[in-house]
């Protein structure tokens, strides 16, 4: 167990988190560029863990089970990987997809590994008065209860967009790093506060 | 006109209007014939076939974009009429489609999804009460399709705050209430009662976080049934919901709700451990007027000062009393009930003796008091026997179940629609939390009792001698309740735990996460 985002295992450092929660990441995406011409038909029939319905959607699906993740593999050589839960392991996942192109006999290499998405969530433990928080804070928010259950906040800056639910329940998406998904709870939290019902 | 002439080159040449040739004036040499004008015109009017580019259909002189505006103009005309709207609405819409489509309309599926969403948009710019299933339902179209072009109107028209209200959840309870089927046969009072009432309740319902993050219109539903219920008014919950665009099943998971949210705010009469979710509707007009009473309080002004709301000690104890005879009447099989109904008989007794003019300030905190007292009132009155006289007496008085509507005063604030802040303010003596809340709490709950399950056994297994002596009774308990049985839940949990998890982070319920992290990590290294 390295460190590779096990907040979790220390006790909350409350200089970074002044709420004393910390979101935790649920997805990372990232994208590689293998640089080099793929024939995906080749490595859906030469690897196991490979799917490729080219009538369904032009890139390779191939899953591994350590880091438990998906890739997306396409002609031109891109790659995209999701599924990770953290940037290190996104990272190590990417490399061992390009191990398993390289071993299928392409000559692919590892350039312009980017982060595109972190997915957090957390539960800040009371309930929120939706409405309320939609009232004052109309130029972020959109709460249509006809169509989504929760209240979607586009935060400008870091521009993150957040989904709050009545439970309590938020989730956070959008950020490239890790720090922005923290800062952008941090900023929202307060308000949450405001609009908190209190429990009986 | 064309050319010059073609003996003095002299450009003055002129079309004779008998002949039709071409003539120079200068010198009168007659024109070589070249007149290939198609005869269009003529006293027998237009002759022959016209062939010309960029036409459409046969013989017609409109071109395509003319002939797309008038068929977009026909599928506004048509949805709107299909909504019901007025001709000046329907001019809006047409003016917000031109708009946004910068005067080209369109033809096509997405064409009439525009004209509904700019038609649900331009109502609710007025705050006027039309749901998004409803236009779904007209314009043919999925719900979900018809949001996202309206959420691309609004942010085509930068709607904005207080440009963009929310949606009004009350006012779509007035429209379906007068639009339904259900309620049109229905006198001008009773409906007006019942969409008063309505408000009240869903305005409770609103509190009680049961309408925050769900789809309004179930809800509507659910409390015009209650409300009709409570008014006598036969009408179905599949038949409402079907009316006002919603799903059946959820209007009776609402209805569920709704109940189980009454059933909680009557806990607080005096009677209140009797009240259940299947008596509840019988009980919803003590509940209701209490609740009515104490937004009231609350609405008066005089805040906490509880003793000084006015009521009426007949009004107020009566009623709600006399209530309970009149449901007597028609309900014989309550029977856990009927020390109530006994009560009210020496109360009534008591009343006659009584200056009954004689109005008195009573908060609905005394109603308790005063109803203990007649409890004991009642249990003398029945050891004496006197009772039985009593209840001969009221038997003829019988009058229908729901004939009399004056538990309902119908005076609260709450009967309006009140904006959000006073809504929140006004105190009805329950708080309500999300249902939502609720489980995840419970989920929290039952997560934490599988962790400490689970460490119990994990420290049963290390240390077997240290371990507490009554685990035999527990293996024992497991087996037969079936309820503790190890699931694959507990053996994660188990696995977390081995490897050094903290609990508070098993607790949240992340399990693949965090068995991503701490776990499957071997390759890592």
């Amino acid at each position: 167990m390295a460190d590779q985002g096990l907040e979790g295992a220390q006790p909350v450092d409350l200089k970074k988190h002044p709420s004393g929660i910390v979101p935790t990441l649920q997805n990372i995406v990232s994208t590689v560029n293998l640089d080099c011409k793929l024939d995906l038909k080749a490595i859906a029939l030469q690897a196991r863990n490979a799917e490729y319905n080219p009538k369904r959607f032009a890139a390779v699906i191939m899953r591994i089970r350590e880091p438990k993740t998906t890739a997306l593999i396409f002609a031109s050589g891109k790659m995209v990987c999701t599924g990770a839960k953290s940037e290190q392991q996104s990272k190590l996942a990417a490399r061992k997809y390009a191990r398993i192109i390289q071993k299928l006999g392409f000559p692919a290499k590892f350039k312009d590994f980017k982060i595109q998405n972190i997915v957090g969530s957390c539960d800040v433990k009371f309930p929120i008065r939706l409405e309320g928080l939609a009232y004052s804070h109309g130029a972020f928010s959109s709460y249509e209860p006809e169509l989504f259950p929760g209240l979607i906040y586009r935060m400008k800056q870091p521009k993150i967009v957040l989904l709050i639910f009545v439970s309590g329940k938020i989730v956070l998406t959008g950020a490239k790093v890790r720090e922005e998904t923290y800062t952008a709870f941090e900023n929202i939290y307060p308000v949450l506060t405001e609009f908190r019902k209190n429990q009986q | 006109m064309s050319g010059s002439c073609k003996n003095c080159h002299s450009r003055s040449i002129f079309r004779d209007d008998v002949s039709g040739n071409q003539i120079c004036s200068s010198c009168g040499i007659v024109q070589e014939f070249d007149n290939y004008d198609a005869q269009l015109g003529g006293i027998n009017g237009p002759q022959g076939t016209f062939v010309r580019v960029g036409t459409s259909g046969s013989g017609s002189v409109l071109n395509y974009k003319d002939k797309k505006i008038y068929e977009a103009q026909k599928v506004i005309e048509d949805i709107t009429f299909r909504l019901g709207f007025s001709a000046s609405k329907s001019n809006d819409v047409r003016i917000l489609v031109s708009t946004i489509t910068e005067g080209e309309y369109g033809l096509g599926d997405w064409f009439p999804i525009l004209v509904g969403a700019c038609a649900y948009v331009s109502m609710r710019k007025d705050s006027r009460p039309l749901s998004m299933s409803e236009v779904a339902s007209a314009v043919e179209c999925d719900l979900h399709e018809l949001g996202r072009m309206v959420m691309r109107v609004v942010e085509f028209l930068d709607l904005r705050g207080s440009e963009f209200p929310v949606f009004d959840i009350v006012g779509s309870l007035e429209r379906a209430a007068r639009n339904s089927p259900s309620f049109s046969r229905l006198e001008a009072d009773i409906l007006e009662r019942i969409v008063k009432q309505g408000i009240f309740l869903l305005q409770c319902a609103m509190k009680w976080f049961l309408t925050t993050g769900r789809q309004p219109l179930p809800m509507v539903a659910a409390v015009l049934v209650l409300v009709s219920k409570l008014n006598e008014v036969d009408v179905s919950i599949e038949n409402v919901g079907m009316e006002v665009h919603a799903n059946v099943s959820t209007c009776k998971k609402r209805y569920r709700e709704l109940l189980e949210a009454l059933v909680e705010v009557g806990k607080k009469l005096p009677w209140g451990k009797d009240i259940t979710t299947k008596n509840i509707v019988k009980n919803a007009p003590f509940v209701i007027q209490y609740m009515e009473l104490k937004s009231m309080s609350k609405a008066s002004g005089k805040g906490k000062d509880l003793e000084n709301v006015e009521i009426d000690l007949q009004s107020a104890v009566s009623e709600c009393l006399r209530k309970e005879l009149e449901y007597e009447s028609e309900v014989y099989n309550l029977e856990d009930d009927s020390q109530y109904f006994e009560l009210q008989r020496s109360r009534w007794q008591d009343e006659s003796n009584r200056d009954n003019g004689n109005r008195l300030n009573i908060s609905h905190e005394c109603l308790s008091l005063i109803y203990n007292k007649f409890l004991d009132e009642m249990a003398e009155l029945r050891s004496s026997g006197g009772i039985n006289e009593v209840y001969g007496t009221k038997q003829g008085r019988k009058t229908g179940f729901y004939s009399s509507t004056e538990w309902w005063e119908g005076k609260s604030e709450l009967s309006k629609k009140l904006l959000l802040q006073q809504l929140l303010e006004t105190d009805i003596g329950s708080q309500g939390i999300p249902p939502s809340f609720v489980s995840s709490c419970n989920a929290y709950e039952r997560r934490k009792e599988k962790v400490n399950a689970a460490k119990k056994r994990i420290q049963r297994i290390m240390h077997p001698s240290t371990a507490p002596a009554d685990d035999v009774n527990i293996k024992k308990k497991r087996k037969r309740k079936g309820a503790d049985v190890i699931e694959w839940e507990d053996i994660i949990i188990e696995t977390l735990l081995l490897h050094g998890v903290q609990e508070e982070e098993i607790e949240k319920g992340h399990y693949k996460v965090l068995l991503d992290l701490y776990v499957f990590t071997s390759s890592t290294f």
